[in-house]
């Protein structure tokens, strides 16, 4: 499903974001990416979705050689590949239904499907009951769970989720990672990126540690290393 | 793709709104801009309306000796009839000069007793000349010069090319002040719609990240930006059609006031070519709101 081979990305200074990396993710995977800060976590999901490019190396998600992809192939890549992030990165102004029909109605989703599709997604989720209250009036958890129904509107074969529990207590975080691990049981692959040593553990799942942009270890069934 | 023009408008209206004072400056400056292009244009119409209301005036007066008979007069205009300068030459006899005159001044009673208390008629016969063209109107003041003929009182060859040159220089002058407000308004448009452009993109920048996020073409991102522009000019352009119109019906009357006898009708002018004056103006502007807007969405939209 995606291949990372021998990727290079270097910032200004030399500074190594990635280097070399080589990894392959399966379909249906549910895989955690960890490491410190600044160990090329969020490069390589900022490499899945075309917003950073590499210096080397090559990037194939689903067959396709993203490497050197196009500004216009872009859209087509992330509807493809959805994300959710620490921050939520909702619209305060919008209803949780009107946050997740924004997804569609920008890609050109007809208001028919916009219609039917929403509330079977916000089913899945769990606030179908929440849809017309503003992200103000409700939880983190249930933020993050508006950002989640979004990624899914376009059934996206791929989940980003970059630190998608750092702005949530104990219970929210374990109702986050239960809600991606029902996705995954979909077929949807997943990417963790986290911090959280207590949720990996508990996961039991494919770890990929990161140390300066290199993969220190990749476990089956990992635990959090470091 | 009906559909996502659609939202593109809609989207496009929503940032005029949420930026409702800013969008406002920016339609008044263009107003300002565009009354300042349409100020060069009444100028321009004006202008020539005067030039031709002096055209039609322009006419040498060849002034005949009392004495003169009939058969010499009639072979002069014969002989300045012929020549290629002159479009018509009419002959204004004694009794005629005095019949004008008369009816001229039919409301001045001392004139008319000072012409009854001279007992005779003192006016001279006189032979009017229009010009074929006003551009060779020297060569046929110096033809006029060299015709000799004892039966020519006087020649008065008044200098009207110097006033048609007057006139034209103070169209000329006025249309290159005006020009120039209009490139300096023009310049504050461009910049003011960069601005306003500037201003929506950083109100909307985390919508923008979400579209980008979530996989919005750069198309749909970055066109109601770029309508805005158009909107604008919209809006500008209405708004000027309609100050326009009370400010040319406000001033008609003063115009028809100054040029007498002359068919001078701004009104009249802007009815008949509505289309070209403010079509061309709507092309123009929208085409220069559209680049100023195409600059900050490139600069500024990749949040």
């Amino acid at each position: 499903m995606i291949r990372f081979q021998n990727v290079y990305k270097l910032y200004p200074k030399n500074v190594a974001a990635l280097n070399n990396l080589s990894t392959h993710i399966l379909p249906g995977e549910f895989v955690s990416i960890v490491g410190q800060s600044g160990t090329g976590k969020t490069t390589m999901v900022k490499a899945l979705i075309g917003e950073e490019k590499v210096d080397k190396g090559r990037i194939i998600v689903g067959g396709w050689d993203i490497t050197n992809i196009g500004q216009r192939e872009i859209p087509v890549l992330r509807r493809q590949i959805g994300v959710i992030f620490q921050d939520f990165k909702l619209l305060p102004k919008k209803t949780l239904f009107e946050n997740v029909a924004f997804a569609m109605q920008v890609c050109g989703g007809h208001p028919k499907k916009i219609k039917k599709i929403i509330p079977h997604v916000m089913k899945i989720v769990g606030l179908e009951t929440k849809a017309d209250r503003y992200p103000q009036e409700v939880s983190g958890g249930e933020q993050q769970r508006t950002a989640i129904a979004r990624a899914l509107v376009h059934r996206p074969k791929i989940l980003l989720a970059d630190e998608p529990t750092g702005n949530l207590d104990s219970l929210n975080a374990n109702e986050i990672i239960e809600l991606l691990l029902r996705i995954n049981k979909f077929g949807t692959t997943i990417i963790l990126v986290t911090h959280n040593r207590e949720i990996v553990n508990r996961l039991k799942r494919r770890v990929i540690t990161l140390e300066n942009g290199t993969i220190i270890s990749d476990q089956s069934i990992g635990k959090y290393v470091l | 793709m009906f559909l996502s023009l659609a939202r593109i408008i809609k989207f496009s209206i929503e940032d005029i709104y949420r930026n409702i004072w800013l969008s406002l400056v920016t339609v008044i400056l263009l107003i300002l801009a565009l009354f300042s292009i349409n100020m060069l244009l009444v100028v321009k119409v004006i202008g020539q309306a005067a030039v031709e209301a002096v055209k039609e005036k322009i006419d040498i007066n060849l002034f005949l000796k009392n004495e003169s008979k009939e058969d010499e007069i009639l072979a002069l205009k014969g002989e300045i009839s012929a020549l290629k300068e002159v479009k018509s030459v009419t002959y204004i006899s004694k009794e005629e000069a005095m019949a004008n005159f008369i009816d001229k001044h039919k409301d001045n009673p001392e004139i008319l007793q000072a012409l009854r208390e001279l007992g005779n008629n003192p006016l001279a016969p006189i032979l009017v000349i229009k010009p074929a063209n006003l551009d060779i109107l020297d060569n046929l003041i110096n033809r006029l010069n060299t015709i000799s003929n004892d039966i020519i009182e006087s020649r008065n060859f008044t200098n009207y090319k110097m006033l048609l040159n007057k006139i034209n220089d103070i169209t000329n002058k006025v249309s290159d002040a005006g020009l120039v407000l209009s490139a300096i308004f023009v310049l504050i448009t461009v910049l003011v719609v960069f601005n306003s452009i500037r201003v929506a993109i950083y109100t909307h920048r985390r919508e923008i990240m979400i579209m980008r996020l979530v996989g919005a073409s750069h198309w749909f991102i970055q066109m109601p930006y770029l309508l805005s522009g158009v909107f604008y000019t919209l809006i500008g352009v209405l708004s000027i059609m309609g100050i326009f119109y009370l400010f040319l019906t406000l001033l008609q009357p003063y115009l028809e006031a100054f040029f007498v006898g002359y068919n001078v009708n701004l009104l009249e002018y802007f009815y008949g070519n509505v289309f070209t004056i403010f079509g061309v103006q709507f092309l123009g502007v929208a085409l220069i709101n559209i680049l100023a807007s195409l600059l900050a969405v490139r600069k500024y939209s990749r949040v």
